[in-house]
């Protein structure tokens, strides 16, 4: 199924992935999500046995936003030599996920050890794993509200943002949370406490 | 009757349909002794016999990979030794690799920068499996032990203090080589510990390898199949404790390891008595490895690559030498550019294959820093280790996977 997002990925300066120069040991595959499972089958069937790890990453100007990272490792399951695994390859998949459709199939049935991995990628991205048997926040509070590691997440977390700031510029130290002395101390708290005061109708 | 279903613990919903009768809940930590941080484990008992066990992780997290972002490529390396608390050369090495790669600047690292790494490395595989033997004995009530191997980790801890400034997170692996040359005095503090080990290592093996009270309380504990294994993506010493003898350091060779002779201590039984065995067999390794480097480190040589652009000037030229200070301030003030795309490195690590995934957009700071987590995947084995066992195996479970919360919760 050839997909309608493919064409405005091919060497955009907003997708450093497909900038990078070739690897050697490493076999690197883009697909969508709809042929992901389909694809992990049959490469856990080709001796791709260890899914290493699940990570995403966040190109908020690029369609589609999100690419979701998967790394096989292919590994014999008896009793190896060394010289047995020196041939070893790996696999890298990425998936890209729009923003408007933010679903991938889980794999927790093929590997268990997706769960958490899966988990991550929904607490701090906000992507959800399609078949994922318990999928909640693991990292954050169950009750937080956003998903951290996107790009448009600020910094210091959203509740922060709002603490008033002095319109006057000031020393960089104070802006950064140190306590501040003197004059300066009674200004700001002069300016916290205004923007705290209830509008008075006039 | 929607009461009759019983509140989720913790946010964990707990599936009464299929408990056992006379089974019940138990919550182990946060705040339990033997997790080896904070991690809540909720124990689903029946008798004695553990029927299912859930974990609630994340108490740690405090952003790291976000924060790594939003520093430069520099300044990042601070903020990620501090995942792996206990061995931070090894995740300050995955990262600057990394770093390399995309500058391309693999093949120009110079010798010596790349021994002092792998001493580096090494030392600190040392003194991290020091901690696990040491607080694994805690657990099982054996705290003789702790004192023996905390001892050479102190001596590990000084010349990590001798190299970078600092005992715990010393930041000495820069990228592009390391933070100046090994300072007067290293070696023959190197030589003293050399001398040392051995003695010690076997204090360690005579208090506790035919101890048994230990042979009883870790045999047949924690049985991981080499099948279990590899479905639940378990790297490092559980991995080679159940016969599958994988090592990054042999199987994908970085930063010199092939010019090393060392083995892979590698056991069938798969228990945590095995797992005990292949980190003391590692330790005599790593010490094995040590002593090569140490050998090819009276060659003196340079420490950082012969680039400008990414290694910051010695501070002496800075007084004499107009690029010299321009390029320190460049790379103090707004750090380098690093060419775009994404890599993914691997190295092994105390607790098994740590790696980063690092995208670059050719900014001064890592577009994203995606680690790979060892004791991530290593703790969440413990859903499948625990069941069947006893409850107060549980403690030897949970110490036998070495778990760092710094890296599971990041």
């Amino acid at each position: 199924m050839p997909s309608s997002q493919t064409p405005s990925l091919a060497g955009t300066a907003s997708d450093p992935t497909s900038l990078r120069p070739p690897i050697a040991d490493a076999q690197i595959e883009r697909i969508d999500p709809t042929q992901l499972r389909e694809r992990l089958i049959a490469l856990k069937a080709a001796g791709m046995t260890v899914l290493l790890d699940i990570g995403a990453v966040d190109y908020p100007e690029r369609i589609p936003r999100f690419d979701v990272v998967y790394h096989l490792l292919a590994l014999p399951a008896k009793i190896a030599s060394v010289a047995e695994v020196g041939a070893p390859r790996r696999v890298r998949l990425l998936v890209g996920v729009t923003a408007d459709a933010t679903v991938v199939p889980s794999v927790t049935d093929l590997w268990p050890c997706a769960d958490w991995a899966e988990r991550e990628v929904f607490d701090l991205f906000g992507i959800r794993f399609d078949g994922h048997p318990d999928l909640r926040r693991i990292q954050m509070p169950d009750d937080w509200v956003g998903h951290p590691l996107r790009k448009d997440y600020p910094l210091r977390g959203p509740a922060r943002e709002k603490t008033p700031r002095p319109s006057f510029p000031l020393k960089s130290n104070v802006g950064a949370g140190t306590p501040p002395g003197g004059k300066v101390a009674a200004a700001l708290q002069a300016q916290i406490a205004r923007a705290q005061k209830p509008e008075e109708p006039a | 009757m929607s009461a009759t279903s019983t509140p989720a613990v913790a946010g964990v919903p707990l599936d009464v349909v299929k408990r056992s009768p006379n089974s019940m809940t138990l919550s182990m930590g946060p705040q339990h002794p033997s997790t080896h941080g904070v991690l809540q484990v909720l124990v689903e008992v029946a008798g004695e016999t553990i029927e299912r066990a859930e974990m609630e992780i994340g108490y740690l997290h405090t952003g790291i990979e976000k924060s790594a972002e939003n520093l430069f490529w520099t300044q990042a390396a601070t903020v990620i030794e501090r995942m792996d608390y206990l061995s931070p050369p090894s995740n300050a090495l995955c990262y600057v690799l990394a770093v390399e790669q995309l500058l391309g600047l693999t093949d120009r690292i110079p010798e010596r920068a790349k021994q002092i790494r792998i001493l580096m490395c090494e030392l600190s595989r040392i003194a991290s499996h020091c901690v696990w033997l040491g607080t694994h004995g805690i657990d099982l009530g054996a705290i003789t032990t702790f004192f023996y191997a905390f001892d050479v980790r102190e001596d590990v801890l000084d010349l990590l203090e001798a190299s970078g400034g600092a005992r715990m997170h010393p930041n000495y692996l820069r990228i592009g080589g390391t933070n100046g040359d090994l300072p007067e005095g290293f070696l023959g503090k190197l030589d003293v510990l050399i001398e040392k080990f051995p003695g010690r290592m076997r204090d360690l093996r005579l208090l506790l390898q035919n101890n048994p009270i230990w042979r009883d309380r870790t045999i047949d504990i924690g049985i991981l199949s080499p099948q279990d294994c590899i479905e639940w993506g378990l790297t490092g010493p559980i991995l080679r404790a159940s016969g599958i003898q994988y090592d990054v350091r042999k199987a994908f060779p970085y930063c010199g390891y092939e010019t090393y002779d060392f083995d892979v201590p590698t056991r069938t039984e798969g228990d945590a008595y095995a797992r005990f065995l292949v980190r003391l067999d590692e330790m005599d390794e790593a010490m094995h490895i040590v002593r090569q480097v140490r050998k090819r480190l009276d060659t003196p040589g340079a420490v950082m690559v012969d680039d400008p652009k990414v290694a910051a000037p010695a501070k002496e030229t800075i007084a004499l030498s107009m690029e010299a200070l321009i390029h320190h301030f460049k790379i103090v003030s707004e750090s380098f550019r690093v060419p775009p795309g994404d890599v993914y490195q691997p190295v092994e690590g105390p607790r098994g294959e740590i790696a980063y995934y690092l995208v670059s957009n050719g900014d001064n700071r890592p577009y994203r820093v995606r680690t790979r987590p060892p004791s991530m995947y290593n703790l969440q084995a413990l859903k499948k280790m625990a069941v069947g066992g006893l409850i107060a195996d549980m403690v030897v479970m949970i110490g036998s996977l070495d778990p760092v919360f710094g890296e599971v919760d990041r």
